[in-house]
């Protein structure tokens, strides 16, 4: 489904990010990523929703070589791509059923399909009750949750989840965990970076380890360190 | 665009409009004060112009004609003159009437009224009264009638008496259209630049946001339309609080500037332009709200 060829990042001044990488993630599979800060893992989730280009190399989505995708065309494409991030980006003006239904508005969701959806979807991760509530009302685990909810509404070919319990308290981090694991249950890919040792224990599912850009270790079913 | 997201967009930059409550109102502020500044410079330099306007209408020279001559001759000299290119109207004025006009005048002096009746006889002269379509214009005509076939009927032609003040009319009138002008397109140009630069710092407040939008899959259109709808309701909310202080503001000058427009003074002139000064506001304040935005917003959208 995701193949790397070759890919090499290099950001201006010379700062190498990523460095030959070659893998290749099934549908399906959940995959973590882990190493230090610094070590490429952001680089890599930006790939593939194609924020970041690769300086040599292609990244194949389907088969189908990003470098290839027009720029007015890219929206299109992160449509089949949910995002979920560490600092939430959830839109401050906007309610946790308005922020989910957003995603769905601009691909041209209707109206019905909207209003049937989001409850749906916010009752699926825990935030039925919460609905109306601003980001700003809700505590951090629940800002991820829905998170999560517009990430997956769209019912996504694959989810990136970049350290997406980097800010939260022990319980929330297994909330979030468990959820990621449940919309995997569904089909849906899950790219997950993190360095939270025991989470990426717990899960015991396929772990690729980054140090300087390049790949250490890549295990069917692994653990944060050897 | 499809006609959903067109209500989409909409309703978003509604939501935003009302959303940002004090960011709204500092932006419409802004925008409200560079079109106040605009729009009363474009007032005073109309009325400026108004009242130069009529300055000018009341400037004229009179020839006066020796009592001897018949009032065809002078009505024969006056067809003659009507061709002049330079000579924008004329008016004959008979003795009789030259008598009322005076007669007028003494009204709220006794003594005129006295002196004439002393007389018995009407002393005055019939003139032509001549008007030129600029007044650096009065001292060509004046040459080319004392230098005419019918000099010798002119018994005087009172210009050289005007000559200094139509003089020094014609120079200030100069000088207040070009400081008009000039202050005029400073304040544009200050005008636009605060606006500009008020509604680029409101996009950098949106600035995350456009990051989210682009990652949940908005496509640049779909983001940038909520802004330009954003910024027309900055253009109207603006427009509507001008138009209020700009009438305040002429209600408030009325008694100094009575009289010197016809038909009243600054506020009956803002009144009876009503409509073609709210609606050059909404284009202006819409116009600007939106090109700024636009603008604003393209470097965000890089991807």
């Amino acid at each position: 489904m995701i193949r790397f060829e070759n890919v090499s990042k290099i950001y201006p001044g010379d700062f190498s990010a990523l460095e030959d990488i070659n893998i290749s993630i099934e549908q399906g599979e959940f995959v973590s990523i882990v190493g230090h800060s610094g070590s490429g893992k952001s680089t890599l989730l930006k790939l593939v929703y194609a924020e970041e280009q690769p300086t040599t190399g292609t990244v194949y989505f389907n088969d189908r070589p990003l470098d290839a995708i027009k720029i007015k065309h890219l929206p299109f494409y992160r449509r089949n791509i949910g995002t979920v991030f560490q600092d939430f980006k959830l839109l401050p003006q906007k309610t946790a059923y308005e922020n989910v239904a957003y995603a769905l508005e601009v691909s041209e969701g209707s109206l019905e399909e909207i209003q049937e959806l989001v409850p749906e979807i916010l009752d699926l991760v825990g935030m039925g009750d919460k609905m109306e509530k601003y980001p700003r009302q809700l505590s951090g685990g629940e800002q991820q949750k829905v998170c999560l909810a517009r990430a997956f509404v769209r019912k996504p070919l694959i989810i990136i989840a970049d350290e997406p319990t980097g800010n939260l308290d022990p319980n929330s981090t297994m909330e979030i965990m468990q959820l990621l694991l449940k919309i995997n249950s569904m089909g849906t890919t899950v790219l997950l970076a993190s360095h939270n040792k025991s989470i990426v224990d717990k899960i015991n599912r396929r772990v690729i380890e980054l140090e300087k850009g390049r790949i250490i270790r890549d295990n069917a079913k692994g653990k944060y360190a050897v | 665009m499809k006609k959903v997201k067109l209500i989409r967009t909409f309703q978003e930059g509604l939501d935003n409009f009302r959303r940002n409550g004090w960011l709204s109102f500092a932006t419409v502020s802004v925008l409200a004060i560079s079109l106040y500044i605009i729009s009363v410079t474009a007032i005073l330099g109309v009325t400026a112009n108004i009242v130069l306007q009529n300055i000018q209408d009341k400037i004229n020279v009179s020839v006066y004609f020796n009592p001897d001559v018949e009032e065809n001759a002078i009505l024969e000299i006056k067809n003659k003159l009507v061709g002049y290119q330079e000579i924008k109207s004329i008016e004959y004025v008979s003795k009789d009437q030259a008598l009322e006009q005076f007669k007028k005048l003494g009204d709220n002096n006794p003594s005129i009224s006295q002196a004439l009746e002393e007389l018995g006889d009407n002393p005055l002269l019939a003139s032509l009264v001549i008007k030129a379509n600029s007044p650096d214009q009065y001292d060509i005509i004046t040459k080319s009638i004392s230098g005419s076939t019918f000099s010798d009927s002119v018994s005087r032609i009172d210009f050289e008496e005007n000559r200094m003040a139509i003089g020094r009319l014609t120079s200030i009138i100069n000088l207040v259209e070009k400081i008009g002008l000039t202050l005029g397109i400073v304040f544009v140009f200050i005008g636009i630049l605060i606006t500009f630069n008020a509604i680029r710092l409101t996009m950098y407040a949106h600035k995350q946001e456009f990051e989210i939008m682009r990652l949940v899959g908005a496509s640049n259109l779909y983001i940038r339309m909520p802004f330009i709808f954003e910024g027309i309701f900055y253009g109207i909310s603006s427009a509507i609080i001008v138009m209020i202080a700009l009438l305040a503001t002429s209600k408030f000058l009325a008694p100094i500037t009575e009289g010197s427009i016809s038909g009243g003074d600054i506020f009956s002139f803002c009144l009876s332009h009503f409509f073609i000064i709210f609606f050059s506001l909404l284009l202006s304040g819409v116009l600007l709200g939106t090109i700024s935005g636009f603008i604003a917003i393209r470097r965000y959208l890089k991807i």
